[in-house]
């Protein structure tokens, strides 16, 4: 089986648009009837990942694969870069700025809440050049 | 309007009428999840895949699509007949008292007309219980999602079953005055169960159900629905010559039933979560509007809302598209009355929360049982299936112009990969083949 890979983008700031990359690739792993609660991991984790890429990053493209036993999901931005990953990594830590969290964003969850619903996270990045995350879910797991 | 007399049993929700049908596809654009396509100008609907939201009644330009009703004489071959009303019902009729209203819906030819009052009540008394019970247990995930709108359930069934376990187990107040309606008759007149014959007066499309339906076993507590457009004119015809008669004077003949103003909040959007001593709540209004939070809830928002109140009609039941009187005017008569009526309770607090105690009022629709009732129409397609739709979209490049019949171009290569449409259908497609074979060498 050839693997499946799909690519959208995501715009900076566009706090509205935010979650249309996660809901079209949740919409495609529904018609491919994976399990649901494999659906809401991903689902989760995608939309993490683009509030990230909105607050923090400059554009981003979100890309997911569908492959043997697992699904891919590749997000990476060109914005601000996270100086200390292992703080970032930190439930509760966040760099969100008073405006995010007027916004109610910002609660310092979004990594922490990739690591706990993926089956392998990977964080790379550098300050001021973008981040790079790839997370792995494994199909059989649920 | 096309009848059905009840000893045949259509699967079909809607019906089109083909000779108004100008084949405009709004219906099939309008559809949520996508059951309507133009065959050869023909509308056609699969039942499975239609959770009766009623969307394409309301943008129909032609009034080409219709749902199935029942016909008052039908009324006559029953035994006892009553008809459960839905207090949308109320605000059809400006300034006239909801008491004399259910006199006049009685007197088109039921044997009883009852309201909803009471259980709008033990309803919002139930949720509120459950919700302080939820913060203590965490039983259900938050935010929890009401249970009242059947077209919710539906689309959450089919479309999120992620968010089965969000939606409130507890019966609608319709199904527990259906309940206890028919074994109060039954007692009374010392006649069978099924002897008694429940009809529903309703503004709600979703809740036009034949019997024989996928969708029964969710509906089996009432046996017929009427379209409040459908008797509108007989219950205006009684009410005016209840006007020359004197409506005082038949008031005191007639059973009253008390009738509370949260009744009347009902109907509209916001009115239930008004009734909830909750802060964190949310009324939603609207398919798409639904379908956008329902979206975002499986993203893992809105955990600190406790409560969301969906309606999928614009503005709540009073948009319902079995209505005989536009929403918006609807409103007005239905918030003029609630000030004559008052906000007060009927019926103490103690006395619910004890009957909740018992279990009474919770809904024994399993969410495994409503997953099998409604997951079970969704087709799936394999990833070498979505590999060949996503070329097809590239060839295709298309507007979602609808001209092939589906209701967008994804829709329609998906439809090609399954056998149920061809590729030469497509307009866009063809036209360009047609440059081509034009274009000078």
């Amino acid at each position: 089986m050839t693997a499946f890979k799909k690519s959208y983008n995501i715009k900076r700031r566009d706090f509205v648009r935010a979650g249309e990359a996660s809901i079209n690739v949740q919409n495609i792993l529904k018609s491919l009837n994976m399990h649901h609660k494999l659906i809401r991991r991903i689902a989760i984790c995608g939309y993490e990942g683009e509030m990230n890429v909105v607050m923090h990053g400059g554009d981003g493209i979100l890309t997911v694969e569908i492959d043997t036993g697992k699904i891919m999901l590749d997000i990476e931005d060109t914005g601000d870069g996270i100086e200390n990953i292992e703080l970032a990594m930190q439930k509760g830590y966040s760099t969100a700025t008073e405006e995010h969290r007027e916004m109610g964003f910002g609660a310092g969850m979004g990594l922490p809440n990739m690591k706990v619903n993926s089956d392998i996270l990977s964080v790379e990045s550098e300050k001021g050049k973008g981040t790079y995350l790839h997370m792995e879910f494994n199909i059989s797991a649920d | 309007m096309r009848v059905f007399p009840d000893t045949i049993q259509s699967s079909h929700y809607i019906t089109f009428d083909t000779g108004i049908c100008t084949g405009c596809a709004n219906c099939i654009k309008a559809c949520p999840t996508k059951a309507i396509r133009l065959y050869n100008d023909n509308p056609t609907c699969f039942s499975d895949n239609c959770i009766r939201c009623g969307e394409c009644l309301r943008v129909c330009p032609t009034g080409a699509i219709s749902t199935t009703t029942y016909e008052l004489e039908a009324l006559q071959k029953d035994k006892v007949s009553i008809t459960l009303i839905s207090p949308v019902l109320y605000s059809q009729f400006k300034g006239v008292m909801p008491n004399d209203i259910l006199h006049a819906v009685k007197k088109i030819g039921f044997h009883h007309a009852m309201d909803l009052s009471y259980y709008i009540e033990m309803f919002l008394y139930a949720a509120e219980e459950y919700i302080a019970e939820n913060r203590i247990t965490g039983r259900s995930p938050w935010p929890l999602i009401s249970p009242v709108c059947p077209v919710v359930i539906r689309l959450i069934a089919y479309q999120f079953p992620n968010l089965l376990p969000h939606i409130m187990p507890i019966m609608r107040p319709m199904s527990l005055l259906a309940k206890e309606a028919r074994e109060r008759i039954s007692r009374e007149y010392k006649i069978k169960r099924d002897a008694v014959i429940l009809y529903h007066l309703t503004p709600c499309p979703a809740k036009m159900v034949p019997n024989r339906s996928s969708f029964a076993q969710e509906n089996s507590l009432v046996d017929r629905t009427m379209g409040i457009k459908d008797v509108y004119a007989q219950i205006s015809e009684q009410l005016k010559r209840m006007g020359k008669n004197g409506i005082e004077a038949l008031r005191e003949e007639s059973e009253t039933q008390k009738i509370s103003g949260n009744c009347l909040l009902w109907g509209i959007s916001g009115g239930e979560i008004a009734g909830i001593n909750s802060d964190k709540t949310l009324a939603v209004s609207g398919l798409r509007e639904t379908i956008a939070y329902l979206e975002k809830i499986e993203l893992g928002l809105f955990k600190d809302i406790e409560y969301i109140e969906f309606r999928t009609c614009p503005e709540g039941c009073v948009g319902g598209a079995l209505n005989a009187v536009d929403k918006y005017i609807a409103k007005n008569t239905a918030l003029k009355m609630l000030r004559k009526l008052g906000l007060e309770r009927l019926i103490p607090h103690d006395k619910v929360i004890l009957l909740y105690e018992n279990g009474w009022g919770l809904s024994d629709t399993t969410q495994d049982e409503l997953q099998r009732i409604f997951g079970v129409c969704r087709e799936h397609i394999s990833i070498e299936q979505l590999q060949e739709i996503e070329k097809i979209l590239e060839q295709i490049q298309g507007k979602n112009c609808a001209a092939c019949g589906a209701p967008d171009c994804r829709t329609f290569a998906e439809d090609v990969v399954m056998g149920k449409a061809v590729l030469n259908d497509c307009i866009k497609l063809n036209k360009r083949e047609i440059d081509k074979i034009l274009e000078p060498q």
